[in-house]
């Protein structure tokens, strides 16, 4: 019992610590390109979203379900005062889970909110880390390539695919995000 | 000859050598008697005999003391007086022996006071032809002698004495022939006795020969069997007394190793007892100990429960730890989201982003951490909670456990003055015991001694039937060789 507050004290003198560095360093400059992307959990699997994909990142927000065949689609969502629709991600991908996909990704490209399971954070990799990935199945139709941070291998998702892919979708929502 | 087959052979030969005694004592008697009027017979014929020889002497006497006389007148010598004067006192004596020996027959008795008479008359005779020889001479004396008084007084005396000696002779025939008739009588009697003695012996020895031979025999073929069947029983008897001096020594030695495990026994059960003494102290102790311990488990009881109500309170303000950690978790993840969405916003400004997406950079970097340390904190808030709850299961858990100790607590005080009193019933038990097993064990010694001389006795015994099996053996033979005397054809 005596370790562990030491250890809360040491992690929290290193908190502060990093927090008045950040603010006592200079500002850095990028000398390399760097791809941010955003880690995620989708079903049971970790992927990875580009950044420059994603226009904005919510949690918990509320959905207002809608009646229609389209298993994917969860509802309509009110991302900063415009209506998107949600659809969960896991469904579209093809991949097995359970659980709530409380997290939802709006689409840059489009007006369209993917939900997925858990947000595990932001990657910063260079493009030499990001590979082509080769696989089969409908997992490989939105999932080209991959990157590894750390132990984790993540299909990078393009969303522009999942979006085009939702087009050809007899679905209301899906034909609304079409004409639009 | 019934009456004769149920007398005992002691009687049989009682009988029969009493008869034979009786025949020859019969004959005894006889011939006894008879020898003795023999002797007597002889006696009195020795007597007539000594009576007649009186008789020639006196009369012999009397012619000696005429002869003397007549030759003293013939010579006048003096010296032919001597066969007169020696038989003047011979005649005096050979008149009171006839008198003696004729005490008792009256006739002769006068005959010989006849005699006397005659006598003193010869004798006073020839004393007056002396007288007159002497004084007178030849002449007158030859006168005298030539008177004839003195043969006259010589034939009378003759004359008795004749008459004398013929009754004499009379009796000496009489009693020779009583003596004949006696002997004669005895023969006949000895002859008839030894006959009839002989006949009887012959007879009762046939018939005692024949029923004991008849008798004897069974007897001694039965006890031939007997001795054969009592052979047999001796060699069992002697197996068996073999087997019993070996099954009592067994015995003897199993029983001296019952007395050395009663000793045992005896030592273990003093050590019991004193143990039980011991054991009761101990239970006394134990039951105040039980008490102590059960106002301490009663303490312990309060203890717990005030544990339970602490961890039961440390419980709730991990809750709410937990509640506030929940909203620093969530504040984390919304300026995490925050950062997110500035990273995108400052990526979309182009150039002028650049700076704002470094210290978007940093508000992320810094909520990572935030959310990294909430969750290690969650992680900690948890295993607290865990731990909590395991303490309060465990503290109600060891709080059944003091109630249930408690009540066993109780039990066991209970248990203890039971033990206490059971250990004193034992300890009595254990005294009664180590009584009886030193009495067992003096018994056993006296059992001890007691199966040492029946040991003893049986090897004995085995020794005994050792020497009566070798006497049935011979007892055995000997009725062969008794049957073989007795009967020769059965013996076969």
């Amino acid at each position: 019992m005596t370790g562990a507050p030491a250890s809360l004290a040491d992690r929290v003198s290193e908190l502060r610590s990093a927090f008045d560095r950040a603010f006592a360093a200079p500002l850095r400059t990028e000398t390399t390109t760097k791809i941010d992307l955003v880690a995620i959990r989708v079903g049971s699997e970790s992927c990875a979203i580009r950044l420059a994909e994603i226009r904005s990142l919510f949690a918990d927000s509320a959905i207002t379900r809608i009646p229609g065949g389209n298993t994917a689609l969860l509802g309509i969502a009110n991302s900063r005062g415009e209506l998107v629709p949600a659809y969960r991600l896991r469904t579209l991908l093809g991949l097995s889970g359970t659980g709530d996909s409380r997290w939802l990704v709006i689409a840059a490209a489009a007006p369209v909110a993917f939900a997925c399971e858990a947000f595990e954070g932001h990657l910063r990799a260079s493009a030499e880390s990001i590979l082509p990935r080769q696989s089969s199945g409908r997992m490989h139709e939105f999932a080209t390539e991959f990157v590894r941070s750390g132990d984790v291998v993540r299909p990078i998702i393009a969303l522009s695919s999942v979006i085009a892919a939702l087009g050809t979708m007899p679905d209301a929502a899906a034909s609304m995000v079409t004409q639009e | 000859m019934s009456v004769f087959s149920n007398w005992t052979i002691g009687r049989r030969l009682l009988a029969g050598f009493g008869l034979s005694a009786l025949t020859l004592v019969v004959v005894a008697v006889v011939s006894y008697r008879n020898a003795g009027l023999l002797i007597e017979n002889d006696s009195l014929v020795d007597h007539s005999h000594e009576v007649r020889l009186a008789l020639e002497n006196l009369l012999s006497e009397v012619t000696d003391s005429e002869t003397g006389s007549r030759g003293y007148v013939i010579t006048g010598d003096d010296s032919y007086l001597e066969p007169h004067t020696s038989a003047l006192g011979a005649i005096s004596n050979t008149l009171a022996d006839l008198r003696k020996l004729t005490a008792e027959d009256p006739e002769q008795q006068r005959r010989i006071a006849a005699m006397s008479t005659e006598v003193d008359a010869k004798l006073a005779d020839d004393k007056q032809h002396i007288d007159l020889r002497r004084s007178e001479g030849f002449d007158a004396a030859a006168k005298a002698v030539a008177t004839n008084v003195g043969k006259a007084n010589m034939d009378k005396l003759r004359a008795i004495v004749a008459g004398a000696d013929q009754q004499e002779r009379n009796l000496l025939r009489q009693r020779t022939e009583e003596a004949q008739a006696s002997a004669s009588m005895t023969q006949l009697i000895i002859l008839l006795g030894g006959l009839l003695g002989t006949g009887a012996v012959c007879l009762i020895g046939w018939l005692i020969t024949r029923s004991l031979a008849n008798q004897i025999g069974s007897a001694v073929g039965q006890v031939r069997s007997s001795s054969t069947e009592l052979q047999s029983a001796a060699n069992q008897q002697a197996s068996g007394a073999k087997e019993q001096a070996t099954a009592m020594a067994e015995i003897s030695t199993t029983i001296s190793e019952l007395l050395a495990s009663s000793r045992q026994i005896a030592e273990s059960a003093q050590r019991v007892a004193h143990s039980a003494e011991e054991t009761a102290n101990a239970a006394r102790t134990g039951h105040g100990t039980v008490d102590m311990t059960n106002d301490s488990i009663s303490g312990i009881r309060r203890q717990v429960d005030q544990i339970v109500s602490h961890m039961l309170e440390l419980g709730k303000k991990s809750q709410e730890i937990g509640a506030v950690l929940d909203i620093v978790s969530e504040l984390a993840e919304q300026t995490n989201i925050l950062a997110i969405n500035a990273t995108i916003e400052a990526a979309g400004a182009g150039e002028a982003g650049k700076r704002f997406a470094v210290v978007a950079e940093e508000i992320r970097n810094l909520a990572d951490r935030v959310g990294g340390s909430t969750k290690e904190v969650r992680g900690l808030i948890e295993d607290v909670r865990g731990a909590v709850n395991t303490t309060v299961m465990a503290t109600e858990t060891g709080s059944k456990a003091v109630d249930a100790g408690s009540r066993q607590f109780g039990d066991l005080a209970s248990a203890f003055k039971a033990i206490a009193n059971l250990v004193t019933t034992t300890t009595e038990a254990a005294r009664e015991i180590e009584l009886s097993t030193k009495q067992q064990s003096t018994a056993v010694e006296q059992v001890n001694v007691a199966v040492a001389n029946v040991t003893q006795a049986s090897v004995e015994t085995e020794t005994s039937a050792g020497q009566t099996l070798q006497t049935v053996s011979q007892m055995v033979s000997l009725s062969k060789d008794l049957l073989r005397i007795i009967q020769p054809h059965m013996a076969a």
